[in-house]
């Protein structure tokens, strides 16, 4: 009986894109979304169960790790609306030529970037 | 950072691979040893290392990596040269396809230092040292560099990538006008070398029902034919969660194109004509 055939690797030899690291960044900052709302609805759900529940959600969002999760939400929002951006031009079969690939994807890293920094910054003044 | 031509070869030093662990989801038949490392040929100065994928199918191992030493000065400017001069001069059951050796026919092409190209158009000044070649990404390997394509061309079958016409055939050809013949350039072109779907991370996760850059482009290639009366019956076998629309615009198909074209626009194309269809 012949031997099974081995499947050549995919994902563990593959090089690393920006093609592809910005699209796994897309799913990853949506499922970091979806988690997200879950906090949200917790949130929301304390708040109406009264002030002592309100409190110790506070104070878990207020602490130190409570901001570092919500300035990653906030990174994951703005990284996820602006790939979309991206994605809705392609739907019009636009901006596919390769350079404009690579120009779209630094494009989108530094508006994210930026943009939840200014949100850190100026947003929550 | 910014590449205008899929044939740039890819420069960045790190990462050259994913964080991830080499057998993630490997199953025991797949790994890959370390295997034989054949000495340097006596004498030779300008030396180029590979390591190559060897899978033999009647032997008791199984995958393995072989380290190669070849001398530059007895041997051809290409890759596929130096994998000639293995096979001439160090280990003639090194087994792999090739035949027209300039890019048109899309026989070798395999997954070089990490991205998909034909062997015979990579140079090997352009190669990492050492540098790693591997059968084809994500694919059956039969032996050493030959990967199984069947399912690939099986795929390739379904869009039926022929001319379909219900109007009798005119007496000399089937006539279009320049722009109508326009309408596939970028599209014909394609060897079907399969680069695209090999290395398409969509593919590797949905191959067996999502069709895959290659066969998408191919089906744009006849929907966009003047000629071709079969747009609706060819846009119903596509219309499908996963034959189509597993397409995440990933692009990997359009930065490897050895061919230079764009698999990616491509079945952008198709999702424009089905959303116009719809009305």
């Amino acid at each position: 009986m012949p031997r099974p055939r081995p499947k050549s690797p995919n994902m563990q030899n593959y090089r690393p894109q920006l093609t592809s690291v910005i699209s796994f960044g897309h799913r990853l900052s949506g499922v970091g979304l979806s988690l997200g709302a879950f906090g949200l609805a917790g949130w929301l759900a304390a708040g109406a169960s009264g002030p002592e529940a309100y409190g110790a959600a506070q104070a878990l969002l207020l602490s130190a790790f409570g901001r570092a999760v919500l300035f990653l939400i906030t990174l994951a929002l703005f990284y996820h609306l602006c790939n979309g951006i991206r994605h809705l031009v392609w739907d019009n079969v636009r901006g596919l030529e390769l350079r404009e690939i690579y120009l779209g994807g630094g494009a989108v890293v530094a508006a994210s970037l930026i943009l939840t920094l200014a949100f850190w910054t100026w947003g929550l003044a | 950072m910014i590449v205008d031509r899929s044939d740039e070869v890819p420069r960045q030093k790190w990462p050259r691979r994913f964080p991830v662990p080499r057998n993630l989801g490997v199953a025991a038949h797949s790994r890959i040893a370390d295997g034989k490392s054949w000495p340097a040929p006596k004498g030779a100065v300008p030396i180029a290392t590979l390591r190559v994928y060897r899978f033999d199918p009647e032997g008791a191992a199984g995958a393995r990596l072989e380290t190669f030493r070849v001398d530059l000065d007895d041997c051809g400017p290409m890759l596929l040269d130096a994998l000639i001069w293995i096979k001439n001069r160090i280990d003639p059951t090194l087994t792999f396809r090739r035949s027209c050796r300039e890019g048109v026919c899309g026989s070798c092409s395999m997954t070089i230092d990490g991205t998909n190209w034909t062997a015979c158009t990579r140079a090997m000044a352009d190669l990492a040292e050492p540098a790693t070649v591997y059968p084809l990404a994500n694919l059956p390997v039969i032996k050493d560099l030959v990967p199984d394509q069947s399912h690939l061309f099986a795929q390739y079958e379904m869009i039926e990538p022929w001319l379909q016409a219900e109007t009798p055939a005119p007496e000399r050809e089937r006539l279009q006008s320049p722009e109508e013949r326009a309408a596939l350039d970028g599209y014909y072109e394609c060897i079907l070398c399969f680069c695209c779907s090999s290395c398409c991370p969509s593919h590797w996760w949905n191959g067996d029902r999502f069709l895959g850059p290659a066969t998408l482009l191919q089906a744009w290639r006849w929907l966009a034919d003047s000629r071709d009366e079969a747009r609706g019956a060819r846009l119903d076998t596509l219309e499908d969660p996963f034959r189509l629309y597993r397409c995440h615009t990933i692009l990997n198909c359009t930065r490897t194109c050895p061919r230079g074209l764009n698999p990616g626009r491509a079945i952008a194309e198709i999702k424009k004509m089905m959303i116009e269809r719809q009305g």
